[in-house]
């Protein structure tokens, strides 16, 4: 079977082939697609297996880590800002093992495209000490993705899949093999020493653990180093600068000045083996080009001090090495004859909330109320772009809208300044995955912190992914909903209202009675602004729908505050007339903006 | 052959490449593609580069392709950038060609197709019946072979 897949989807493919039948993460860019992919195969090849979203990855990291211990082969998918939410368990899971296989699939995102971080996890698993694999191609995400259970079923060790945008975005074809046809026989062997260790017993994990990498250091083909060309310049390098690097050998005749060593396992890493290599090649010059930090070089110069790479200054310490830096730095470096990189950018286009989204008219509403007297506290989403109406001042991580608006509040009610309001913005799924436990934090120790949930009940900037508060899972199986509303009440919260997000004078109203409520209390205010994303096709098909929404020419006056202050992208101002006009092509004719005009020009046909 | 695809958020950028890569397939040739939509369906760029029997990465240089499919004229510029000779190979869809797409097909998607139209016509890789044969993998092929024949002419 012949197939044409992303490296995520790849990855699913080759854990599934493998013997994964219990596959669990949140979504994040770029690791989004696997977890749908294993749900596809689910479905298309009949097999049984539990593959579907957590409500963030520490969860999702303890589920796979108990399917691991009841002999089910496991997997963890999550972007690289994730693994630091499910760092407890991750680092006890490399104490105690996993018996049948986990691995553990982290997307990290040079650049950033878009994350808070640009950190590379290769670094996370030397410091957990498990193996880490780094595939270059989609094509080899399935087959290093194979490797990666086998190796952690026989060492009883998680391993990590190190992938980056570009192997997890790219697709390749690919030939994939059997699925299907596996006996699984879950069981748990009792063993408390290992499962429940306390300090003393963990001790002996630790040597455990220790003695486990020592003997994956020098194992066949995990440690084996793949070489390419004859050159006298020696480039030592690993993922996707390995094929950017291919390329650029083979597409400018580069076969005999350069030499590539390519590292398929960057951590354990046996650099006595590889100096040995190095030393053999007999090269005139070393440098490490690899994505991310310089892992593979600070190991490798503990023993080989005049490599070249980040840490000499060749290759530079942030942003993706993109294949045209590779060229640059070659250049630098004497190998490569190319002129002046003259790279040409794509016009700059400003990321905007969609039209239509119920968040825009939320926040024009939470900023018609409090203007610039009130700290917005913003979360990760898609109502980051909260930012574009001025109702985003923090945005740091997932969950931290709650919390920063409690630390917020305090600090300003402690010192004689209580009547500064604090109002954070949090999504749906974001509440669940990380909100609810500053909240309760909130309520506990008397916040009046007034908390804004947008719920559009999906996880929509990742491609609409469930949510607990949905009816049906990924899987299409039927779940029990979680009430965001019954959660927020069973906390104590004593102020809470639920609103539709296109009633903008009810939500003005909601806003002033949670100001009044905060002001004169010690509590906190909820409101639930809720409203379908119209980026999902059930949202869009049962939105409101206006038969024409358009701008009386004679009442707009080209103050541009509908386009400044609503930001609807449909909205354009045109310079030449200084008029605005509605984009017919982006309009979703929602009739949003109408009271954003105060000269009533937007005018809308029932 | 080395091509990048531009468009934006909903243009069917990423479907084009797929039916590329169909035909690539069944002609028995390597594939491999990059894209790049982070915040694309904010509105944004959709960047698709491919190789088509060659190469390790999916990725094309400034430079360096065979054919640019430039599905939005505000990428035009940026689109010239990655031709190997100047102007050769740079296939636009024009305003004109979405107005006449919504009119007779109802969605401004089909575009792709036409586009996909308009590249069959200018290389000697694909022909018309490769085309046609992918186009049948995926929905919509009435409209989708509609838009074609309207790029092929």
């Amino acid at each position: 079977m012949r197939l044409f897949l992303s490296g995520n989807e790849a990855i699913a493919f080759g854990l599934i082939e493998a013997g994964a039948r219990f596959i669990v993460g949140y979504p994040g860019t770029p690791s989004s697609e696997v977890i749908p992919m294993a749900i596809e195969i689910k479905k298309k090849f009949g097999i049984r297996g539990y593959f579907d979203w957590s409500v963030n990855e520490k969860v999702a990291f303890e589920e796979a880590t108990a399917a691991s211990y009841a002999h089910i082969g496991s997997a963890v998918v999550m972007k690289q800002v994730g693994l630091n939410v499910a760092m407890d368990p991750f680092m006890n899971t490399a104490m105690t093992g996993a018996p049948s296989g986990l691995v553990v699939v982290v997307a990290d995102d040079p650049g950033p495209h878009s994350s808070q971080t640009e950190q590379d996890s290769r670094f996370l698993a030397f410091f957990a000490k498990i193996p880490v694999l780094e595939p270059s191609t989609p094509k080899e995400a399935y087959e290093f993705s194979k490797r990666a259970l086998h190796l952690s079923r026989d060492f009883e060790i998680p391993v990590m899949i190190r992938s980056t945008t570009r192997v997890s975005h790219s697709r390749e074809d690919i030939e994939i093999g059997e699925i299907g046809g596996l006996e699984v026989n879950p069981h748990f062997v009792k063993d408390v020493d290992r499962f429940a260790a306390t300090p003393h017993f963990r001790l002996i994990l630790h040597k455990k653990l220790n003695e486990k990498i020592g003997r994956i250091k020098n194992l066949d083909w995990f440690s084996d180093f793949e070489k390419y060309f004859e050159g006298e310049i020696l480039i030592v390098t690993s993922g996707v600068s390995f094929a950017y690097l291919y390329d650029i050998v083979k597409d400018n005749n580069l076969e005999d000045k350069i030499k590539l060593l390519r590292i398929r396992m960057p951590y354990p890493l046996d650099v006595e083996k590889l100096k040995g290599v190095i030393d053999k090649a007999g090269c005139k010059r070393v440098l490490v080009i690899e994505e991310g930090y310089p892992v593979l070089e600070m190991q490798l110069k503990t023993v080989m001090p005049s490599i070249d790479g980040r840490l000499s200054g060749l290759v530079s310490n942030e942003g993706e090495l993109t294949i045209d830096k590779i060229g640059e730095i070659l250049s630098k470096a004497g190998i490569l004859n190319r002129k002046s990189c003259d790279f040409v950018a794509p016009p700059f286009k400003r990321p905007s909330l969609c039209p239509g989204c119920g968040h825009r008219s939320a926040f024009f509403v939470i900023k018609q109320v409090f203007r610039n007297s009130a700290i917005y506290t913003g979360d990760i989403g898609c109502y980051t772009l909260g930012l574009n109406l001025g109702a985003v001042d923090t945005v740091h991580c997932m969950g931290a809208s709650v919390s920063f608006a409690f630390g917020f509040d305090k600090v300003f009610s402690l010192f004689g300044k209580s009547d500064q309001v604090v109002v954070a913005t949090i999504g749906d799924s974001t509440f669940f995955h990380s909100g609810i436990t500053a909240l309760i934090d909130a309520v506990h120790n008397n916040s009046k912190l007034i908390l804004v949930i947008l719920d559009n009940s999906t996880v929509a900037m990742t491609g609409n992914q469930t949510t607990p508060a949905n009816e049906y899972s990924q899987t299409g199986e039927k779940t029990k909903p979680i009430e965001i509303e019954r959660v927020v009440e069973a906390l104590g919260v004593e102020f809470l209202r639920v609103r539709d997000a296109y009633d903008i004078d009810g939500m003005i109203e909601d806003l002033k009675s949670a100001k009044d409520f905060v002001l004169n209390s010690k509590s906190p205010a909820v409101l639930i602004f809720r409203h379908p994303c119209v980026y999902s096709g059930e949202g869009l098909k049962n939105n409101v729908r206006f038969k024409d929404v358009y701008i009386d020419k004679e009442l707009c006056t080209g103050c541009k505050v509908c386009v400044k202050q609503f930001e609807c992208p449909s909205l354009i101002f045109d310079e030449n007339k200084e008029k605005v006009f509605i984009d017919v092509v982006t309009c979703i004719k929602c009739g949003q903006c109408v009271k954003s005009c105060p000269f009533d020009a937007i005018k809308v046909e029932q | 052959m080395k091509l990048v695809i531009l468009g934006v958020g909903g243009m069917g950028a990423i479907s084009l490449s797929k039916i590329i890569a169909q035909m690539s397939t069944t002609k028995g040739l390597s594939i491999r593609s990059s894209e790049i939509h982070g915040m694309a369906k904010k509105g944004g760029l959709v960047e698709v580069q491919m190789k088509i029997g060659e190469g390790k990465s999916g990725v094309v240089l400034q430079k360096s392709a065979n054919f640019v499919l430039v599905l939005d004229e505000a990428y035009l510029g940026y689109g010239e950038a990655f031709l190997k000779d100047n102007r050769v190979g740079l296939i636009v869809l024009t305003n004109e060609d979405k107005r006449w797409v919504i009119d007779n097909l109802g969605d401004v998607r089909f575009s792709s197709a036409l586009v996909l139209g308009r590249f069959v016509k200018y290389q000697d890789l694909f022909a018309k019946d490769d085309a046609i044969k992918a186009l049948k993998e995926f929905k919509f092929f009435e409209k989708n072979t509609i838009a074609f024949e309207r790029g092929l002419a």
